[in-house]
């Protein structure tokens, strides 16, 4: 981690007091009472770069009231994959190192972001952050020889004998799963291939080639979750933060502190400030079952196996016996179903680790003169504990111990978990420079970063951006960045040693990590913002990045097959809710939230917004499914279920539980006081656990699963764009027709890695964990409410009509009726309750995912499904349901959030009729958060 | 800690020295400084997703998971 973030410096509120829209600002700087400190600019410095957990971000605190969201999507480029190819396909020809066209999609990883900001008192400030990525797709697990095979073209060869794709998911990384030896003389100069003769029938040395490949593996998409906090002190010259979160993924856990502090001195032309963080991270990341037979984690096991005589016939099977695992941290604690006098395979094997790491770092920013500043810092950061990457392996090659110079010998490779050390240190300088272009307003900013480490690593960041203001509140920002790193000096893409792993040769740390290489990076981009008047404003953002070996500085970076690219795009709305209450919202009094709505959480659609007016909302939405399996609205027991769940073949799984979150956005503008418009982006991330079938048999070697096992997905959902209309608006009834619909922006092609040790094909994920309809989908509403004192009630119909047969993965969901009948009562002026009854009813899934055309070459055969449960079949998807609402309004009475509201509503299962098999129903939250202007 | 040379604190407090030699800005002089565009981040919450990013595929820039901000295994 780096510890350094220059800005960090930066926190200045020097600056902020003196923003010249505010000149009345001016005269509080010197003689202000605590807590003007207040400041935009500062607000606007330091917020979020910091890097949660190391580095503290005291300026946060020193922010304005408000919201941010962020939406961003990352998306890697294919990478360039060679294999051993045999061009006709007949086995006869001898294969030649080829570029293969891939098939696997390359990393992708969708993320949105929320924070918001509030004065808890005029001193006391506080601000959090939520998180959320998702990441799927094709990664490099190791680096091996192109001859060694690891990269084959298999499943479909078309009838022209084109290769049309390359193996599947699982990692050829042993010779059990395809990887061949190589021939090697005996300073390992030069690689041969390992070629049959069929003549001689012996293994000869081939054509050499010292070629390098990555060995890819694909991952199903997983989700990280991070929430945290920062707590301020403010005074005028000075800031104490304390702040603290956590981030969680299904193999890694990471929670942090942090305490951080700003001085200013010299008239604030001089900033001090400084930041200590403590984050304690576990590892506990399950190896990738299919690979598990051919990766050596010998030196991490915290068990090994012996075989014990265990009656007088000298009868031996094998026991577990404990030891100390003898990696530098981190152990393997692998689990052995049956052990016999033979039988000792791992079902499973879980890494686990600890880290933590200690940050310190302090910062200085200097007033240079009135168009120049100066930021200097300098940070520390001490790690211990498992640092290695659980996913990663090193390929070592065992050599005989005598070789001659002339000739060549054959060895083979094997993978091993990568090992670090344990301990690393690091120290990171910035040095940053603004400066202001008074002719044309612009501002540039330059910024060096030099860090250096215990590994042997050290690395040069220039980067540079100018800030160019366009007028009517427009700015753009291009921006340049290079970096450029020397490798580790375990850095290795590939280990000889000793005949039995054992020779002194053996390292004790070795690693093929792209990122311990040695490399450079450049990047560019392009920021656009525009502020709006009433605090709002918008930012979006591009950048495309390359790393590249031969972009070093110095040069000696890693060859070209570690080269890669990707792109980023995001879009952030920001919200200063001090702004609007400043008068910006530009109408008088209270005019500014007249237009709250009274229904309960769940319900959208209901309310229209006065000419001109503008509202934002968040609105989240939880719905769980667990207990038992359903057969209509009767629940079967899980025999029955598996048996009859799946078609013609019993389940190899059912669902234990299912959850799906929903973030949505919700942008509403009114050109008439008759019609308000809506846009609403949203994001969905899905979770669900199941239980495999131990009497289900499964074809391509793999029999069952693990007993835990859970699939997720993430990302952008389907587009939702809306018309409302004010049909009826008396004094206390109205009437609202919605009309408009979602487009298909949420994907339905995710894919589950496929299981087996045979290339087979990647599977569709079942229907249900897809993140949008895949359709255009027609969604009008009509929505009745009314109020009499206290007391409000509504009603609501709402229907999603598919316009569209089938989408682009085959399939259509079934179209959706909802009816709701409300009432609440106003406890106080800021308070209600709500209760409703909500019908739905669902239709079937219509169309299917089309079978694969992937053929397994072990047999022949075309690929088949081995995954399947009731959530792969059509017809068990939708149903007829009755669901009590239960509800808290909350509207925020005075205050920099005044106005604001805050809902939540609980929807309590009352009746499931199911089309055929499904988990039942445990229940959904809706929360809403709104602010109109 | 023979890693860590002198030399750069040497400069760094070099460079402070230096600073404090810089003209006196006045208050109602700092106008320029008070630009949004003059901000030490313009864009905080980019900057805190460029952050991520680079931290997640560079060995020193950032965030070797350290940062709370996950594994970044991938």
């Amino acid at each position: 981690m780096k510890l350094i973030k220059p800005y960090y410096l930066c926190l200045l509120p020097i600056i902020g007091n003196f923003r010249s829209r505010h000149p009345a600002k001016l005269a509080l700087t010197h003689d202000s009472p605590a807590c003007i400190v207040n400041s935009p600019l500062a607000a606007l410095t330091a917020a979020a770069l910091v890097l949660p957990g190391l580095l503290p971000n005291f300026a946060e605190a020193a922010q304005e009231d408000g919201v941010d969201f962020q939406y961003s999507h990352y998306q890697e480029g294919k990478r360039d994959i060679y294999g051993m190819v045999n061009h006709d396909h007949s086995f006869l020809t001898p294969t030649i190192a080829s570029k293969l066209p891939q098939n696997l999609k390359p990393i992708e990883v969708d993320s949105v972001h929320g924070s918001g900001r509030v004065s808890l008192t005029e001193c006391v400030k506080f601000a959090f952050n939520y998180t959320q990525d998702t990441w799927s797709g094709a990664t490099p697990i190791g680096t091996a020889p192109v001859v060694s095979g690891v990269n084959r073209p298999t499943g479909s060869v078309d009838k022209s004998f084109a290769i049309t794709q390359i193996t599947g998911a699982s990692p050829i990384i042993g010779q059990g799963a395809g990887m061949s030896s190589i021939f090697t003389n005996n300073n390992q100069s030069r690689i041969y291939q390992y070629v049959y003769d069929s003549v001689t029938k012996k293994y000869v040395p081939g054509d050499m080639n010292n070629q390098l490949v990555h060995v890819l593996s694909y991952a199903s998409p997983e989700t990280r979750k991070q929430g945290d906090f920062k707590l301020g002190y403010e005074w005028d010259e000075a800031v104490l933060d304390a702040g603290g979160g956590i981030s969680i993924e299904n193999d890694y856990e990471s929670r942090f502190g942090n305490l951080g502090g700003r001085l200013d001195f010299n008239q604030k032309q001089t900033t001090v400030n400084w930041g200590l963080s403590y984050t304690n991270s576990d590892t506990f990341a399950t190896l990738d079952p299919d690979a598990l037979p051919f990766i050596d984690t010998s030196l991490y096991d915290n068990s090994s196996l012996k075989l014990v005589r265990i009656n007088q016939f000298n009868e031996e099977v094998y026991r577990e016996v404990p030891k100390q695992s003898q990696a530098p941290a981190g152990e393997v604690d692998s689990t052995y179903p049956l052990l016999g006098p033979t039988g000792r395979t791992r079902s499973s094997s879980i890494l686990h680790g600890n880290r933590q790491d200690w940050g310190s770092q302090l910062g200085l920013t200097q007033v240079l003169n009135k168009n120049a500043l100066l930021a200097l810092d300098l940070g520390y950061t001490r790690s211990t504990g498992y640092q290695a990457n659980p996913y990663k392996v090193v390929f070592v090659y065992s050599l005989p111990a005598k070789m001659d110079a002339d000739t060549l010998y054959a060895v083979k490779g094997t993978a091993f978990l990568e090992t670090r050390p344990a301990e690393r240190n690091q120290l990171n300088w910035h040095i940053g420079y603004d400066h202001y272009l008074e002719p044309i307003e612009a501002a540039l900013h330059f910024d060096y970063h030099f860090a250096h480490d215990d590994w042997g690593i050290n690395a040069h960041t220039f980067e540079a951006d100018w800030v160019q203001p366009l007028g009517a509140d427009w700015a753009v920002t291009p921006r340049i960045r290079y970096y450029s790193q020397s490798k580790a000096h375990f850095y290795t893409t590939g280990v000889f040693t000793g005949e039995k792993f054992d020779s002194v040769n053996f390292p004790k740390y070795y690693s093929s990590d792209q990122r311990l290489s040695g490399f450079g990076a450049l990047s560019g981009g392009v920021t656009v913002s525009k502020q709006f008047a009433k605090g709002i404003s918008l930012e979006t953002g591009f950048e495309y990045y390359t790393h590249q070996g031969g972009l070093k500085l110095g040069g000696g970076g890693e060859q070209a097959f570690a080269d890669y690219d990707f792109w980023v795009a995001n879009a952030a709305l920001k919200i200063n809710l001090d702004a609007l209450n400043a008068g910006g919202g530009g109408h008088d009094g209270h005019t500014r939230h007249p237009h709250h709505s009274n229904a309960p959480a769940g319900i959208m659609f209901d309310h229209v917004l006065p000419k001109s007016g503008f509202m934002v909302a968040y609105r989240y939405l939880r719905s769980e499914q667990a207990g038992a399996l359903l057969f209509g609205d009767q629940p079967v027991g899980i025999d029955r279920a598996r048996a009859k769940g799946c078609g013609h073949k019993p389940c190899a799984v059912t669902p234990d539980f299912m959850a799906m979150n929903m973030h949505m956005l919700d942008l509403m503008a009114a050109p008439t006081d008759r019609l308000t418009l809506m846009l609403m982006p949203q994001w969905m991330d899905m979770d669900m656990t199941m239980t495999a079938n131990p009497n289900a048999r499964l074809t391509g070697g793999h029999s069952g699963h693990s007993s835990a096992h859970g699939h997720q997905t993430g990302g952008l959902g389907d587009l939702g764009l809306y018309a409302l209309f004010k049909v009826l608006d008396q004094s206390n009834h109205s009437l609202i027709l919605s009309l408009g619909g979602t487009a298909p922006t949420g994907a339905v092609d995710i894919t589950l890695r496929k299981t087996g040790t045979t290339p087979v094909d990647n599977q569709p994920l079942h229907y249900g964990m897809q993140l949008g309809s895949g359709t255009w989908d027609f969604k009008p509403s009509l929505t009745y409410a009314g109020e009499a004192g206290p007391f409000v009630w509504g009603a609501q119909v709402t229907g999603t009509l598919r316009l569209e047969g089938r989408n682009e993965s085959g399939f259509a969901f079934g179209d959706i009726i909802q009816g709701s009948m409300w009432g609440g009562y106003h406890w106080t002026n800021w308070l209600a309750s709500t209760v409703r009854g909500v019908y739905t009813g669902q239709d079937r899934i219509h169309g299917a995912y089309p079978p694969s055309t992937a053929v397994d070459p072990t047999t022949g055969r075309r690929f088949v499904p081995q995954h399947v449960g009731p959530f792969d079949f059509p017809d068990n998807y939708g149903g007829q349901f009755v669901d009590l609402g239960l509800g808290l309004n909350v509207t925020i009475p005075d205050g920099a959030w005044v106005g604001n509201s805050l809902k939540f509503e609980w929807l309590q299962p009352v009746h499931t009729d199911y089309n055929g098999y499904q988990l039942d129903r445990d229940g959904g939250l809706s929360f809403t958060w709104s602010a109109g202007f | 800690m023979a890693m860590f040379r002198l030399k750069p604190i040497v400069t760094l407090l070099a460079l402070s020295l230096c600073l404090a030699a810089c003209t006196p800005v006045q208050p109602w002089e700092r106008g320029h400084l008070a630009k949004p565009q003059m901000a030490l981040d313009p864009y905080p919450l980019q900057s805190m997703l460029r952050a991520h990013n680079y931290g997640s595929r560079e060995a020193l820039s950032g965030g070797n998971a350290a940062q709370g901000g996950g594994c970044g295994c991938y």
